[in-house]
């Protein structure tokens, strides 16, 4: 329902033409903030003076809206929110057919996470404002698609409404909803979404196009970043007589379910280390190894995965200039920027320090 | 990709019409070891030359003013003050539709 919905109302170029939707993508990627107005929006005093300086920014329009509401860190929060979900319809309705299919399919990750959101809200009995709040609308799913499937109040009546869209994502929900409604294993339904997600974004990027073979390489190195984190938690953690494969999702570019199993099996870090040394990984595992040791957190290689997905996302960005990686990489910056906005005005209104803050950046 | 489209068709034309000089060359030699009286052939294919090598260089300039147009109206979408850049790099094509007139100039006139 809600796909069809916008891709009949889509107004950008069709065919293969990149020129026109790269040029605008250039064009916005030139406003991105540079790190030099990150380094002054730290050293603000307050939420107010945030506030100011992002007032000069494009974010002004979303914040004049919101701030309607009282100048609140949680409301420059959601006026980052919505300039962030603006912005990516924006670069959706400019791109050329081919360009749509491809960046749609990878920003169903965003669609998977708003599903979860919901289903986590369903499963907790929260309130419809609570669940909304935590949405990011910037999939194939629209705002009033995802407040629809919240109302739904119940994730077996969810799974119906998915069913009826006839929306990939009910598939792996109607699969395990028995077991779930059997046992109330929240994890069942989550897995079972991103495992379906990861299968069926990999089968839609199969194409022998130069910018067919780029998405599916990205999202290959998603997926790698997903079950490394994976692996390293299990590390850490006891799942008693579970068969660890349960937790590979496929799709990925070099972490094999045989690796993923390897990994798996490993005792510590550097056991991990040494079997990934050969994987472009193992670099960025072992940069951050001391700091995991000093730490004992797995969010340590959490965020250095993350971080390399970064750089992955910004190198497409700067290959062909009539190829889809110009606006992959505009839109990774652009939700890495967006994230990089909320941890300062998050630090600066609860008075972190600067160095802290500078840490938590991400790129 | 594209980009090698574009390569192909550029390099075409400037093949097609590097080619047109030295045939019409010859087949004016031809004409005037036959007699006084230019050959008719010679005439028809002059004049056919002429009009290739200024058609290829139309066609060329049109699809690289295509191609910068639609990126042109994309940047000036997001950035109004680069259309004095736009406009520039809109006209550059013009020179080889100049060249194809030359050249269709040359070969009509020898």
């Amino acid at each position: 329902m809600s796909t069809a919905t916008r891709e009949s109302t889509r107004k950008g170029p069709g065919g293969k033409d990149y020129g026109y939707g790269n040029a605008r993508v250039r064009g916005m990627r030139s406003r991105l903030l540079k790190p030099a107005f990150f380094e002054d929006l730290m050293h603000a005093k307050d939420i107010g003076a945030v506030i100011q300086t992002l007032m000069d920014t494009e974010y002004s329009s979303e914040l004049e809206e919101r701030l309607l509401q009282g100048r609140t860190a949680n409301n420059v929060d959601e006026a980052l929110r919505d300039n962030m979900v603006h912005t990516f319809n924006k670069v959706l309705s400019v791109i050329n057919d081919e360009a749509y299919e491809l960046v749609t399919t990878l920003l169903g990750r965003w669609d998977v996470f708003n599903i979860k959101t919901i289903v986590r809200g369903l499963h907790m009995h929260l309130a419809e404002e609570e669940i909304t709040e935590g949405l990011v609308p910037v999939g194939q799913l629209s705002y009033i698609d995802l407040e629809e499937l919240t109302r739904q109040g119940d994730i077996k009546a969810l799974v119906d409404t998915l069913s009826t869209w006839d929306l990939p994502f009910g598939v792996p929900l109607r699969e395990v909803l028995p077991q779930y409604l059997e046992n109330e294993d929240l994890s069942l339904l989550e897995l079972a979404l991103d495992k379906y997600y990861s299968e069926w974004a990999a089968k839609e990027l199969k194409g022998r196009g130069h910018n067919e073979q780029l998405s599916r390489r990205f999202l290959g190195i998603q997926v790698d970043t997903i079950n490394l984190v994976t692996c390293l938690r299990l590390l850490n953690s006891d799942i008693g007589d579970q068969d660890p494969k349960r937790f590979y999702l496929p799709g990925g570019l070099r972490v094999t379910e045989q690796l993923f199993l390897d990994l798996a099996a490993k005792s510590d870090v550097d056991e991990v280390y040494d079997r990934l040394k050969k994987t472009p990984y193992g670099r960025t595992v072992e940069e951050v190894a001391v700091k995991y040791i000093e730490s004992g957190s797995v969010a340590v290689f959490e965020r250095a995965l993350e971080d390399y997905l970064m750089r992955k996302a910004f190198a497409a960005g700067q290959g062909d200039p009539l190829g889809v990686g110009i606006v992959i990489g505009y839109l990774w910056a652009k939700a890495n920027e967006v994230t990089n906005l909320r941890i300062v005005v998050k630090g600066v209104s609860v008075g972190m320090p600067v160095d802290r803050m500078r840490e938590e950046l991400i790129v | 990709m594209i980009k090698n489209k574009l390569a192909k068709v550029v390099f075409g034309s400037a093949f097609l019409t590097t080619m047109m000089v030295p045939a019409m060359a010859l087949a004016e030699e031809a004409a005037e070891a036959g007699g006084a009286a230019p050959d008719w052939r010679a005439e028809v294919a002059r004049y056919a030359a002429a009009g290739i090598s200024m058609a290829v260089a139309a066609f060329s300039a049109g699809y690289a003013q295509a191609k910068i147009g639609s990126a042109g109206a994309g940047t000036l979408a997001e950035r109004p003050e680069a259309g004095t850049n736009i406009i520039v790099l809109q006209a550059l094509p013009e020179i080889i539709v100049l060249l194809g007139f030359v050249i269709a100039f040359m070969v009509g006139t020898a």
